[in-house]
């Protein structure tokens, strides 16, 4: 297998502009964003060097390793894999290493700033902030296998069944349109738990006339998809509950037709929270409009009040805005996008 | 206060620890029984009468009535951590589980590293831990007898693995401990293949690794069979030693045993059955819990002695390049009359 060329490429100037000579990722994601699915988690350290690719790992792996990954060193160590990377880089002479500060272990840490590493932000969340072509496509078979699946369980929704029960239908479907593991602990609630943003399911059951939330991703070669979708079981949907509905999906829809390449996060924010605020309602939406996806289901290009960064072409996030009445019932409507120089496109 | 955390604040006595900070999700996880969704959502203090949750706001409401042994700080600041604990002589926390900024705020306000000290903590396992890792080996082997039945030639490695970790989401598994393997013919020989496209035939060996996790824990299971009538000589006969080298080791199992011991002893019964043992190119087995991975490491440069009520593998295995490759595994729990099967 090769190692994507477009991204070592983006790493190296990267490097190259930060005056360093290689970076140690050790994140488990940061690693499988250039190597794949290959190692178990906390099992190996990658070392990208203006010229090398070194992999640290158990002895294990060595021949498959190797089979796999022709371009790449590999280094066996079953115990103290810092300091064999110490030592490996004594022997390429390499000096200006760093780390990321906001992934490394303590432990690992003091290794390197010993041997004369330095601390470094985290550079891979920042090429993994702009997504290519390849990527955006395995986002858009997680989206549909998702969606599929959801549309396939409706058949399901019926007075009677637990939360956990119709989330293990949605999780069995997922799997059987050929998804891969799922982008978080799948949402279904019922009722008032709907009010709760990060409800875990548990054994309540469906009753006619309740609220109903489903909050769910599959994974597709370890890219996420996440959405939501609500809706009133039953005929009597009281009033209130059909408005604040309304209003989110205005909210969201409005985000989609008004977010341009290069507003920051906060702004795109403002464009859902206004309306929100508007119709009265805006200290019962309590979370940001949206967050950035990508490997993981939570990453960079937050659409929150508080990221005043711009957000770029190839960006992805989610557009989610939500209302919780407490004691009573919540909705949120979410969808996942990309920019463009033209706007924002759904990964669908 | 629930059992883990009792079992955890006597530790702390018994190495003389006032106070405690864990940073890692998954052990906060293992010591609350509440789940935080992202990584860095909570911090715990416990000092040995005590236990604090720093955290985020929107998580208190679920929290309290959760966990209502635990005081709550509304607050994700490293340096309230510090502020809380500033009257303890003797701190300490995980080096090997905290992030490099955490760890160096905490090191800066006196508290020590004990690097190890959390996988340490959760070796032995509560009875209520034991119960939900039995249901989760149950679950595990409840569903390879459904998944060797309708394994069918025609279908590939990655269509028969969708197909078993299907089954086991169905019996009530939630998630997976790991990614499955399952390989066909030569591919059995490599003991950490990854699943391809390629289809099954009649008559060649299959290997399939695999476990559900259940409440967070973690099930580990290994099966080889031969797809077909016609079994090859060979390859039946390395079976029955794996199998019985599976058998031997489990038999050693005692209270403070040396793991080294049960690793020795299952190379040495195949090189006296006269099998090479250097074919047998991985430990016998680990430790498991919340994670796939933790002591006791049952492997030739194991320094763990095996304790009553620890969970741990035995898995044997040995492979021949481009031919076959064979491994027998289960999930074992030591008593005091010794090691029991989990995984049935």
């Amino acid at each position: 297998m090769k190692i994507n060329a477009i991204k070592l490429k983006n790493l190296r100037n990267l490097l190259k502009k930060n005056n360093l000579e290689g970076l140690i990722i050790s994140d488990f994601t940061d690693t499988k964003y250039f190597l794949g699915d290959f190692f178990h988690e906390d099992e190996s350290i990658l070392l990208i060097t203006l010229k090398h690719i070194i992999v640290f790992s158990r002895s294990l792996y060595e021949g498959s390793f190797k089979q796999k990954y022709k371009e790449a060193l590999f280094v066996s160590e079953d115990k103290n894999r810092p300091e064999a990377l110490v030592k490996k880089v004594k022997k390429l002479n390499l000096k200006k290493l760093a780390f990321d500060e906001n992934k490394e272990l303590y432990s690992a840490a003091k290794i390197y700033l010993k041997a004369g590493f330095k601390e470094s932000s985290s550079l891979i969340s920042l090429l993994r902030i702009t997504k290519t072509e390849e990527e955006l496509k395995l986002m858009r078979k997680a989206t549909k296998i998702s969606m599929q699946a959801y549309k396939n369980i409706q058949k399901y929704v019926k007075p009677g069944i637990t939360e956990i029960e119709l989330k293990r239908k949605l999780e069995d479907e997922m799997a059987r349109l050929g998804g891969q593991g799922f982008s978080f602990e799948l949402m279904v609630s019922f009722g008032a738990n709907t009010a709760n943003p990060h409800h875990v399911c548990d054994g309540t059951k469906l009753t006619k006339n309740t609220a109903v939330l489903f909050d769910w991703g599959a994974k597709y070669q370890e890219y996420c998809a996440d959405m939501t979708r609500c809706f009133w079981f039953g005929s009597k949907a009281p009033k209130e509950y059909k408005t604040i509905l309304s209003l989110v999906k205005r909210a969201h829809d409005k985000a989609i037709k008004e977010a341009k390449c290069k507003m920051s996060g906060a702004q795109i924010d403002n464009i859902s929270r206004s309306i929100i605020d508007q119709a009265g309602y805006g200290k019962y939406f309590t979370h940001r409009t949206g967050h950035g996806i990508g490997m993981q289901d939570h990453e960079l290009a937050d659409i929150s009040q508080l990221n005043n960064e711009p957000i770029l072409e190839n960006y992805c996030f989610s557009i989610e805005p939500g209302i919780y009445l407490e004691g009573k019932y919540g909705v949120r409507w979410e969808d996942c996008f990309y920019m463009t120089k033209k706007g924002i496109i759904q990964i669908k | 206060m629930n059992e883990k955390l009792k079992q955890f604040q006597k530790l702390l006595k018994k190495e003389n620890i006032q106070a405690f900070c864990v940073l890692e999700n998954d052990t906060i996880r293992y010591l609350t029984d509440f789940f935080f969704y992202s990584p860095s959502d909570a911090y715990l203090l416990i000092t040995q009468s005590k236990v604090y949750c720093f955290t985020k706001k929107m998580y208190s409401a679920d929290f309290k009535r959760k966990a209502p042994y635990i005081t709550l700080v509304d607050s994700l600041d490293i340096e309230d951590v510090c502020k809380k604990a500033s009257k303890f002589k003797n701190k300490a926390f995980d080096s090997t589980l905290a992030p490099y900024v955490e760890g160096t705020a905490l090191a800066s306000c006196g508290f020590k590293t004990r690097p190890g000290f959390l996988e340490q903590a959760q070796e032995v396992k509560t009875q209520s831990e034991l119960k939900i890792i039995s249901k989760a080996c149950h679950i595990s082997a409840r569903a390879f007898e459904i998944f060797k039945k309708q394994l069918k030639s025609g279908m590939s490695e990655k269509q028969g693995a969708a197909l078993l970790e299907s089954i086991m989401q169905t019996l009530g598994g939630q998630g997976l401990a790991f990614d499955t393997i399952l390989a066909f013919g030569a591919n059995t020989a490599n003991p950490h293949h990854h699943n391809s496209d390629r289809k099954l035939k009649q008559n060649e060996p299959v290997l399939v690794d695999f476990g559900c996790k259940y409440k967070g824990y973690c099930s580990d299971i290994t099966r080889s069979w031969w797809f077909g009538s016609k079994v090859s000589k060979e390859w039946q006969k390395t079976f029955d030693v794996v199998k019985e080298a599976h058998d031997y080791a489990a038999t050693l199992a005692k209270d403070n045993i040396r793991a080294t011991t049960l690793d020795s002893a299952a190379r040495d019964f195949m090189d006296k059955a006269g099998f090479d043992s250097s074919y047998f190119i991985h430990s016998l087995g680990h430790g498991l819990g919340l994670k796939i991975h933790q002591t006791p490491y049952l492997s030739p440069k194991s320094q763990a002695l095996l304790k009553t009520n620890s969970v741990f593998t035995i898995e044997p295995g040995l492979y021949y390049d481009d031919k076959f490759g064979i491994r027998y595994e289960d999930t074992f729990v030591l008593t005091p009359k010794g090691a029991k099967i989990l995984t049935k």
